[in-house]
């Protein structure tokens, strides 16, 4: 009476949802500090662009 | 004030508690680990066989707890979901919102060992028992609180509107807990008790506790995870997160 599949079944189970949980969190916190970073970059951007001369901002004839 | 309750109040802060976080979340994950391994090698090798379940009782060395989890995590996000919509602490939206997927985790492993542990106790992989019943009636209720959150675009609104679908679910917990007492249930009394005298086995209660811990010490790093980067990105463009980034850059 030693039931191994099952118990096996059941510790498999409880580790990947507990794995799952972890590559979750760890992944959300990878996409916003991802979209922090994208949103640092744009505004740097912007700004470098508003201090550019206006000069560099007419089109060309 | 007293350095405990300002502590408190400073930790309300979004940007407090991303420090707090960043730090404590993998704490409480890396201090899980040892606990857990400890926790599943009593469970697996150490604690001898039930002489009438054979092997299948260490089947309920994580349905157990992850079953208790399912439930505290809930009142926990009740809990902060009520702080959340009576003082208008935005923190406290963003950790009820966070549990939710946690405890949702917790239950789903409560039913699937439950349901393995079944089939050869039982002979049956499910059976519409009241214990049975309202525990899948909470897994609904968590994919609820988190279609809602996620269903809703502003994040506040959405966090009130889960929010208090989690409060009204509340009144879910007694019913789980006493389903076994009130109805003629397939599912086993209450054999653990935290006062009073256990009908288990001294032996099979050190692995029980360390893998309640090691569950907690996993929610607690989780909890904290989760809910940091919601913070982040809710908080993506204020200056504090920018000057963060200065600052670890």
């Amino acid at each position: 009476m030693s039931y191994l599949g099952y118990v096996v079944a059941a510790y498999a189970v409880f580790v990947l949802v507990l794995a799952v949980d972890a590559l979750g969190s760890y992944l959300r916190l990878r996409w916003a500090l991802r979209a922090v970073r994208q949103r640092r970059q744009r505004q740097a951007a912007r700004r470098s662009a508003s201090h550019a001369p206006l000069a560099d901002l007419e089109l060309e004839r | 004030m007293q350095p405990i309750v300002r502590w408190f109040h400073q930790l309300g802060s979004p940007p407090t508690f991303d420090r707090f976080a960043r730090r404590w979340s993998r704490v409480f994950h890396l201090a899980a680990l040892p606990v857990l391994a400890l926790g599943l090698w009593q469970a697996l090798f150490v604690v001898p066989a039930d002489y009438q379940q054979g092997d299948s009782f260490r089947i309920l060395f994580v349905h157990v707890p992850s079953a208790w989890m399912s439930l505290f995590v809930f009142a926990l996000m009740a809990l902060y979901a009520a702080i959340a919509l009576i003082w208008r602490i935005k923190l406290c939206e963003v950790l009820a919102m966070a549990c939710a997927p946690i405890g949702a985790g917790f239950t789903v492993i409560t039913l699937l060992t439950g349901s393995i542990w079944g089939r050869p106790m039982w002979g049956t992989w499910w059976d519409w028992d009241p214990r049975l019943t309202t525990e899948l009636i909470l897994l609904f209720l968590y994919m609820g609180v988190i279609g809602l959150y996620v269903a809703i675009e502003d994040r506040r609104n959405a966090a009130r509107a889960a929010g208090l679908l989690a409060i009204v679910g509340v009144a879910l917990l007694p019913v789980i807990r006493y389903s076994v007492d009130w109805w003629g249930s397939l599912h086993q009394g209450q054999t653990i008790r935290l006062l009073g005298q256990s009908t288990l086995d001294a032996s099979m209660q050190v692995p029980l506790w360390l893998m309640v811990i090691a569950t907690k010490l996993w929610f607690a790093g989780s909890l904290l995870a989760k809910a940091r980067a919601d913070n982040l990105q809710r908080e993506a463009g204020k200056d504090w997160v920018q000057r963060q980034f200065q600052e670890d850059a």
